[in-house]
């Protein structure tokens, strides 16, 4: 008898156990795994932001499951260039508006099925819509900025206006003071990076010519030995001369050029996107701005009779796209829509400390750099934005002359303006 | 006499026997033994290194956008033809690979020599000397570009500090300088592999003509340019034709310290390949797989013409 109970229980125990493996199975068949590539492996507050959405949402999709990794944007590039070819890419993936080539060849799956597109600023929609269709989720934007030590500036003798923004010759004065007291003018560098170099020029161009002009410029229809352009760049083309940049300027990187600023040796301005914040507002132990830094926001100086006094270049970054040949379309399109959402605008702004391509509430924006925003809003108040950076419209050839050119050459003193002008006609003018 | 010829007999069957099975000598062996042994090295070989260079000469005939590949005949050979980038990359990538590779074997001569001669701490130095070939090329470029920084690096400190200051520069940020900055931080890295080849080498010289040279009163200098550069002349322009293929294919400490730049001065052949490829706002492999066929057919008929210039009489080997 108490075999056949023995017996019994072992059934029980052998059915147990089978119920509870075909239960994992069933559940394990039913979960879904999505990869996800994200930029931001060394930016705390967007890599903290990226995470908590992926874990908010597998807490509310337990049928999803997110294998996420962040990994440099280069590599990402590099990386997807091939994936996509092969069907081997991340269900949803990093991507910028300055790689366009995977809009164009098919590879970015239109989301306006997946995510509320109401929930998207209607500035960002462009630089992501093709044929009508939105193609990601813009979660970064930035405008161009030019950051300024007030101290320093007061220090060499500049008052700046209430509008904070000087004029051509005011600036032209501020770099000569800067030289004359032995402080570096404009802290800047294009060790690591392809675009620096250029934003003073092309913020200046911007203001001188228009939306409409400096539109044509950007796409080829406007020659850069147009008189007012040769104008604004032999207006840099002084300062340059005048020691406006750092003398490692060929090689002084990113990180560097923003220690530079705000440390050591310590610059008057920085001309810097708003992503500023990413670096600067990290604690000073790891290169962050030192407590009581005297950061000032002013505007790029207006150009003489430039059309365009109060234009400034807005733009979208970082932004999530979804791989169209995935085959977890339905899962990544939630994890998306989950992302995109007011809300996650609001909490981008508050916990990164920079604009967002996603809508965002003002009112809860929570920051402990509340009067930087400030400060940052009212530069940004009627302002005029033009959409996009030179890299954002220049192609190929022109984009490498652009960064061989415009970002290096050109500020470091290395080449005349009739010939950086030359070069980029040659490059970049539509015949 | 009888047995040993029935012993020597038996072992000559044996032996017949053995190499019957096709195992004894390699020569007689079947063909099924044969392709046992050298299918997977040979199917490696197939698939790693024939197959994409073919497949490269192939794409250079098309333009290939996202998934569809439109044949376009000799089109990116002539466009490549009038690209005056690619042609400033070959420009520099020649000077680097004729002018580089005699700094290179020149300076590890000089630091073989000087180990031979028994300089104080030669263990030592040795191994410091060798230890720049055990560092990955990301290494050296990052070290380097600490040394030429243009307010901390090393360089223009010392030149400060000796009061030559006005030489300090933008190592580089020059175009003028930049190309022989990166030249001079791979004859570094290099040197130690030539100063060990280029010891060895002289460790095997004939004694007795060393010996016969010093007891006709031969001094250093005129032993080393009558006897042991001419002895080490083979070896010597092995390395040089080592050196020079290298060069014929630099990439990575370019890409890392300047990205072919300023100004196009440091892009080789290499960099614009891979720029063309990932950098330029296409998916398009057509195009680099012209320039990358070009240079191979350039990389493999300067070799075979500095084998008949440089060595028609010594049998080199690399």
């Amino acid at each position: 008898m108490r075999r056949i109970r023995n017996v019994g229980r072992g059934f029980g125990l052998v059915a147990l156990t089978a119920l509870a493996i075909g239960a994992g199975m069933a559940s394990a068949e039913a979960q879904t795994q999505i990869t996800m590539w994200s930029n931001w492996p060394d930016e705390p507050a967007k890599k903290d932001w990226v995470s908590a959405r992926v874990q908010e949402f597998e807490a509310a999709n337990p049928q999803c499951q997110v294998k996420l990794s962040f990994i440099p944007k280069a590599d990402i590039y590099t990386q997807a260039k091939s994936a996509v070819r092969t069907g081997q890419a991340p269900d949803i993936f990093y991507m910028e508006p300055d790689q366009p080539e995977f809009l164009a060849g098919g590879f970015l799956e239109p989301l306006d099925d997946y995510i509320d597109v109401n929930a998207i600023e209607p500035w960002a929609k462009p630089a992501w819509t093709a044929k009508g269709k939105l193609h990601a989720v813009p979660v970064e934007a930035y405008t161009l900025e030019l950051y300024y030590n007030k101290d320093q500036v007061k220090k060499v003798g500049v008052e700046v206006p209430a509008s904070f923004q000087l004029t051509q010759a005011q600036f032209a004065d501020l770099v000569k003071k800067g030289v004359a007291a032995g402080i570096t003018p404009v802290s800047q560098g294009v060790g690591d990076r392809p675009f620096p170099g250029g934003q003073l020029l092309f913020e200046s161009l911007l203001r001188k010519l228009g939306k409409d002009d400096y539109g044509k410029l950007l796409s080829g229809e406007l020659s850069f030995k147009d008189p007012r352009v040769v104008e604004v760049m032999t207006w840099v083309k002084g300062l340059v001369d005048d020691g406006a940049y750092p003398k490692s300027f060929s090689t002084l990187k990113l990180g560097e050029s923003h220690f530079y600023f705000y440390n050591t040796p310590g610059a008057l301005t920085f001309p810097d996107p708003s992503w500023f914040t990413g670096r600067a507002f990290a604690p000073p132990e790891k290169g962050g701005m030192p407590a009581g830094f005297p950061l000032g926001i002013m505007q790029f100086p207006a150009m003489d009779n430039g059309a365009c006094p109060n234009c400034k270049t807005l733009a979208v970054s970082g932004s999530f796209v979804m791989y169209s040949r995935g085959k977890n379309k339905d899962c990544a399109g939630k994890l998306l829509k989950s992302m995109a959402s007011v809300e996650n605008g609001t909490k981008w702004v508050s916990q990164v400390s920079l604009q967002s391509g996603l809508k965002s509430d003002p009112a809860k924006i929570v920051s402990p750099h509340k009067a930087y925003f400030e400060e940052l809003n009212a530069r940004n108040k009627d302002v005029d934005y033009f959409f996009g950076t030179p890299l954002l419209h220049y192609r190929a050839k022109c984009a490498e002359t652009y960064v061989q050119v415009m970002n290096n050459a050109f500020p470091a003193g290395l080449i005349s303006v009739a010939d950086a002008a030359d070069k980029m006609d040659a490059a970049c003018l539509k015949k | 006499m009888t047995d040993i010829a029935t012993v020597n007999a038996k072992d000559r069957g044996e032996a017949r026997a053995s190499s019957s099975t096709g195992l004894a000598d390699p020569r007689r062996a079947t063909r099924l033994v044969l392709s046992i042994f050298l299918g997977p090295g040979l199917l490696v070989y197939a698939g790693l290194t024939a197959y994409p260079a073919f497949r490269t000469i192939y794409d250079s005939f098309f333009h290939i956008e996202g998934l569809e590949a439109t044949f376009v005949g000799f089109a990116n050979y002539v466009e490549l033809m009038g690209d005056e980038t690619f042609w400033i990359a070959v420009r520099n990538t020649f000077v680097w690979s004729f002018i580089a590779p005699i700094l290179d074997v020149a300076t590890g001569l000089l630091l073989a020599l000087a180990l031979y001669a028994g300089v104080p701490f030669a263990r030592f130095l040795r191994v410091a000397w060798f230890t720049p070939v055990l560092l990955s090329y990301v290494v050296v470029a990052i070290l380097w570009m600490w040394i030429y920084n243009y307010d901390w690096g090393a360089v223009n400190v010392i030149l400060r500090t000796v009061g030559l200051g006005d030489l300090a520069s933008s190592w580089l940020g020059d175009p003028n300088l930049a190309l022989g900055s990166l030249i001079v931080t791979h004859a570094w890295k290099w040197a130690g592999f030539n100063m060990v080849v280029c010891l060895a080498a002289i460790h095997s010289l004939p004694r007795e003509v060393l010996e016969a040279a010093e007891l006709d009163n031969c001094g250093w200098g005129a032993k080393l340019r009558f006897v042991i550069i001419p002895m080490l002349r083979p070896t010597l322009l092995s390395l040089y034709i080592l050196s020079f293929i290298g060069k014929m294919k630099i990439f990575d400490l370019v890409w890392i310290m300047t990205q072919g730049g300023p100004l196009w001065a440091t892009e080789t052949v290499s960099t614009y390949v891979y720029k063309r490829a990932f950098n330029w706002n296409t998916f398009d492999l057509g195009y680099p797989s012209a320039i990358a066929t070009v240079w191979f057919l350039v990389v493999c008929a300067s070799v075979l013409i500095l084998n008949r210039v440089l060595a028609s009489k010594d049998r080199l080997e690399y």
